[in-house]
Formats: structure tokens, sequence, C-alpha cells
């Protein structure tokens, strides 16, 4: 699976950088076209979810999804899956 | 299916200011409903006049969008009129508290089957940042510009105070607690009140130093406490801090409700 942020919905209150325990989400520094500073996404292959939700059969962490008032963060299938070379850090 | 699937996406980007904490609440309640497993012509969201009114315009299900502090009552109707309807009473601090007051305490006083999730900014968001019943002291807005000078109204004690079944209050920033004291407020029968401490960064977090989202978010996740432990804290003769809100569960009882389901 992967994180997406939606660029239509987002307003940019940058909301997920705070709650997010890997700091996936990253304060934006550009405006997008429709004049918003949407959050970058940090190597958002760490994310527990994305990585373990099939393994485990049900929702971890998804505090992201959760807050985000805008409705603009979801996860998306990816077609085929591609395993990723992830480095965790401690 | 997913919660997703419970907001009429036709009408989404909603226009609730950026990092408006009713979002977060609409979301954590539509999570609850969907662990549930409601349906969506069995569901009715009833709310009155506000911004965080606005949310059951958001929801596929019926909604009612009714006059201002009026929510209950349209609720009461709708709920004793049909039992087998599960109803959800949006509703914000000043809806709740200041015009539809009367209406609150004696909802709880019937103690019927709704859940009523109130959205506590402490100001009236929408027409422009006066202070309503539940402004805390010292907090400007416009209608305060030295300072409430009033003391605020604690509506989870009200609530318990005047019979309500399920009473429990957490804030935007805790969504995982907030969705499992909505489910279990959805669970128990008689009137479950559940009280949502909100960001409103245009008209309070302007005007009270808490410029960002982040910073008013902040401030809501260092400035809680469990009740159990401020319980605690008070016992063993510890001083509290007056600017700490108690949070969590406060009382799930037992009293006969009116209009479950046969």
């Amino acid at each position: 699976m992967r994180l997406v942020i939606d660029q239509d919905r987002c307003k940019g209150c940058n909301l997920c950088t705070l709650v997010c325990p890997y700091r996936i989400f990253l304060p934006g520094k550009t405006l997008n076209r429709k004049g918003v500073v949407v959050p970058e996404l940090d190597r958002p292959e760490r994310c527990t979810n994305c990585r373990l939700q099939k393994l485990y059969g049900r929702t971890l962490c998804g505090l992201c999804v959760m807050i985000c008032p805008d409705q603009a963060i979801r996860w998306e299938e990816e077609e085929p899956h591609e395993p990723h070379k992830v480095a965790i850090e401690y | 299916m997913s919660y997703q699937d419970w907001f009429r996406q036709d009408r989404l980007p909603h226009i609730y200011c950026s990092g408006c904490g009713n979002g977060t609440v609409i979301n954590c309640t539509l999570m609850a409903v969907d662990e549930l497993g409601w349906k969506e012509e069995e569901t009715v969201f009833v709310s009155g006049i506000g911004c965080s009114s606005r949310a059951s315009g958001y929801i596929v299900t019926d909604s009612l969008h009714t006059t201002h502090g009026r929510a209950l009552p349209f609720a009461t109707g709708v709920k004793l009129s049909n039992p087998d309807l599960n109803v959800v009473v949006f509703t914000g601090d000043g809806d709740l508290a200041a015009i539809g007051g009367n209406h609150f305490i004696h909802a709880c006083r019937r103690n019927i089957d709704l859940t009523v999730i109130c959205m506590n900014n402490q100001i009236y968001g929408m027409t422009g940042g006066q202070g309503s019943p539940t402004t805390p002291a010292g907090a400007l807005s416009t209608t305060t510009p030295y300072g409430s000078s009033e003391p605020a109204f604690d509506l989870s004690e009200l609530a318990v105070a005047a019979g309500a079944n399920f009473v429990a209050r957490w804030t935007s920033y805790h969504v995982k607690e907030l969705t499992r004291a909505i489910g279990a407020g959805m669970r128990t029968p008689g009137l479950s009140f559940i009280e949502t401490m909100t960001q409103c960064p245009t008209n309070y977090g302007r005007r009270n130093k808490l410029r960002q989202v982040t910073d008013q978010v902040e401030f809501m996740k260092n400035h809680t406490a469990l009740r159990q432990k401020l319980d605690r804290m008070r016992e063993s003769g510890q001083k509290v801090p007056t600017d700490i809100i108690a949070i969590g569960e406060f009382v799930r009882r037992d009293r006969p409700a009116m209009g479950v389901r046969r």
C-alpha cells in the first residue's frame, strides 16, 4: 500500500506532521496549484500501516488518516505489490 | 465498507477552515459508526446551527439541519416516532449550552436513546468569534476584549448531574480514545453525551496566542489530564493547576431510558 495526500482536499494545516510517530510528514515549502502548502512525504515506505496491514489483517496506527480534518490522507493499493527496502531507525 | 463511504464525496472538501477540529470529530464518529455496522438507511444525523452543525450535511445518510439550539427536540421526535432508527446529534457549544441549554438538560433527564456529540470549540466560531458560555476565564474574544471574566460551563458535569447514561470528554487530539468513547456511547441505551474539545484556529487560537493550528492542538495535549488522575492528585493533597481540563469517561450507568429499540 502507498500513502497519498489528496492535493485537492488538503488545506495545509500540518496536523499530520504533529501526530506521525515516524515523522513521515514534513511541513511543505512550495505552493501547489490550488495555492496550498501541502506537507511533503519523507520516505513514505516507512509507514507501518502500508507495510504490515495485509500481514496483520487490520489497520495499524492510522493516526494521520483519522486526525486529518479534510479527509485528504488515504492509503492506495499498489498493483503489482513492490517490496521496498526499509531502513529501520533506532 | 470503510468510513470514507459514509461521506458525500461530491460535497467534499468541506467549508471548514484549515485545521478546524470538526473534520477530525466527523472522522472519528464515522469510524465508530462503521465499526458498529449500522446501516445507512437506519441512521439519522441531526444538527442545529453553527460550524459543527454543518457536519450532518457531509454524510450520506438522512440528516436534519434544524433551528438554532433545537437539534435535541427534533432528534427526540425522530427517535420517539421510530425507535428503530439510530439517531446521532452533532452540536456545538453555542448550540447546546447557550441557546439549547434547557433542551439539553431535559433530554438528559428523560434519557432518550440518542448519541449527542458536542464539538466544544469554546467560542462562537461561525458568527465571528463572540464569547460563548464555555469560553474559559481570561480568554479573549470579540465580546470579551479584556479577557472573559465569567466562569465557564462544564458541560460533562452538567450532563452527569442531569442524568445522562454515558458521559465522556476527549479532545480532537485523542482520536483513538474518542472513537472508542463514541462507539461505547452508541452501544449504551439512553442518552450518551460525548464532549470533544476542538480547536478553532481562526477565531479562538488567533486571538489567544495560539496562532498555528499545531500550537492549539499541542496546548490541548499538554493541558488535559485523565479525570482519575486529577482525583488521585486531589486526594493526596497535591495542588491541581486550574487550567487543566479533565478528560476521560465521566459516568456509565443504567438509568431507565426512553425510546429504546424494541
